[in-house]
């Protein structure tokens, strides 16, 4: 290695036949050493870039996962914080469901139920802001993200985001989400893995909503509701949500799935549209070409209370 | 250029690889946190939205 430099910069001023191996004995330097320097030069470029392509790939699925994580766990300390000051200075709806739970002293989840035409959004949200949690219980009992306003790349880079113009949970209309697949997180990175039925549970400031998701294109001609023990209230959807089915796959510029009736191109939610949830995320995995497209709809809501947790929850089957 | 780096890092071989570790640590990190966040929104990998 010492005795390259000198090899490739200096000129023999003596020309020697080539030796059998020697570097010292190689053949004239005058044209083939220019040559050799060029040759060489674009060797180390092509190595260069491709070190360079590989680090992208380590920071793309490794590196980002860091800083994703990081600002994710500042969204979650920070919505933990407001939500601990709201149940703190007595809103409402918390105040009631504490004086209930203390009076049954247990918390039983039939009690919690309630009606979602009941629960009025009651916070607000501001774009980069948490305000809402998503657990996927079919994902691990330890799956849970902080669901961030906006779905700017920021935004996106801490958590799943919500489109702002879409509803809130438990509304009327369409609670839209989108989410990162590969990198910053993978928060939605086994969306391909979920069946019909499986829990999509958010929790906001007040209340829990339970969605689930609708009946897969292929099984809605024989659907049965009983063949899962979860899928009450699951059906296979009807006149302008016909086409609404648990996961599609559709182009970038489908923007019509996160609307109220999703493939209708109206932003107006008709007086009695159901309430969904629809989750959205890059496809195939590692491009964009596409966007799979997950719908839910919602089945139950619970108001919340200390030591109540919804008992979907536990469906970590 | 890699040979030309070598031969200008100063101290015997040893001290070289440790300079040569250092300036690749260097350069990773310029690329970890100034040019890929800022080269990856140009590049179609990770767009999970939909847009009108």
């Amino acid at each position: 290695m010492t005795d390259e430099p000198a090899d490739a910069g200096v000129p023999d001023d003596d020309d020697p036949p080539p030796g059998p191996n020697g570097r010292r004995h190689a053949a004239p330097r005058s044209s083939d050493g220019t040559w050799r320097k060029v040759v060489r030069g674009v060797g180390q470029t092509l190595i260069t870039l491709g070190v360079v392509v590989l680090l992208f790939v380590v920071y793309e699925v490794y590196v980002t996962d860091l800083f994703g994580g990081q600002k994710q766990a500042a969204a979650t300390s920070e919505l933990d914080e407001q939500w601990s000051e709201h149940a703190s200075t007595g809103g409402t709806a918390v105040a009631t469901v504490v004086e209930t739970a203390q009076a049954t002293a247990v918390v039983d989840a039939s009690k919690q139920a309630v009606d979602p035409k009941s629960r009025k959004k009651n916070y607000d949200t501001s774009l980069g802001q948490g305000f809402a949690k998503i657990y996927v219980p079919a994902f691990g009992a330890d799956y849970v993200f902080t669901i961030i306003e906006g779905t700017d790349p920021d935004d996106l880079y801490a958590g799943p985001g919500h489109y702002a113009d879409t509803q809130y949970p438990g509304e009327q209309g369409n609670f839209s989400v989108a989410g990162h697949r590969v990198s910053k997180g993978s928060p939605f990175n086994d969306l391909g893995l979920l069946a019909s039925c499986d829990a999509l549970v958010i929790e906001t400031q007040d209340d829990w909503f339970v969605y689930r998701v609708l009946p897969m294109a292929d099984e809605v001609a024989t659907w049965s509701a009983t063949a899962h023990p979860h899928c009450s209230g699951v059906e296979p959807q009807s006149g302008q949500y016909a086409q609404v089915t648990g996961r599609t796959i559709v182009d970038p510029s489908d923007y019509a799935v996160v609307l109220p009736v999703p493939g209708v191109a109206s932003t107006e939610v008709p007086d009695k549209a159901e309430r969904l949830i629809t989750l959205t995320t890059c496809h195939p995995q590692f491009s964009d070409a596409e966007r799979m497209i997950i719908h839910g709809i919602l089945v139950k809501s619970y108001a919340k209370a200390p030591g109540f947790l919804p008992p979907e929850l536990k469906e970590t089957s | 250029m890699y040979t030309w780096i070598w031969r200008h890092l100063p101290g015997p071989t040893a001290v070289k690889l440790l300079e040569t570790l250092v300036l690749f640590l260097a350069v990773v990190a310029l690329l970890f946190f100034v040019v890929f966040p800022w080269l990856e929104p140009y590049l179609p990998f990770d767009r999970v939205s939909v847009n009108q």
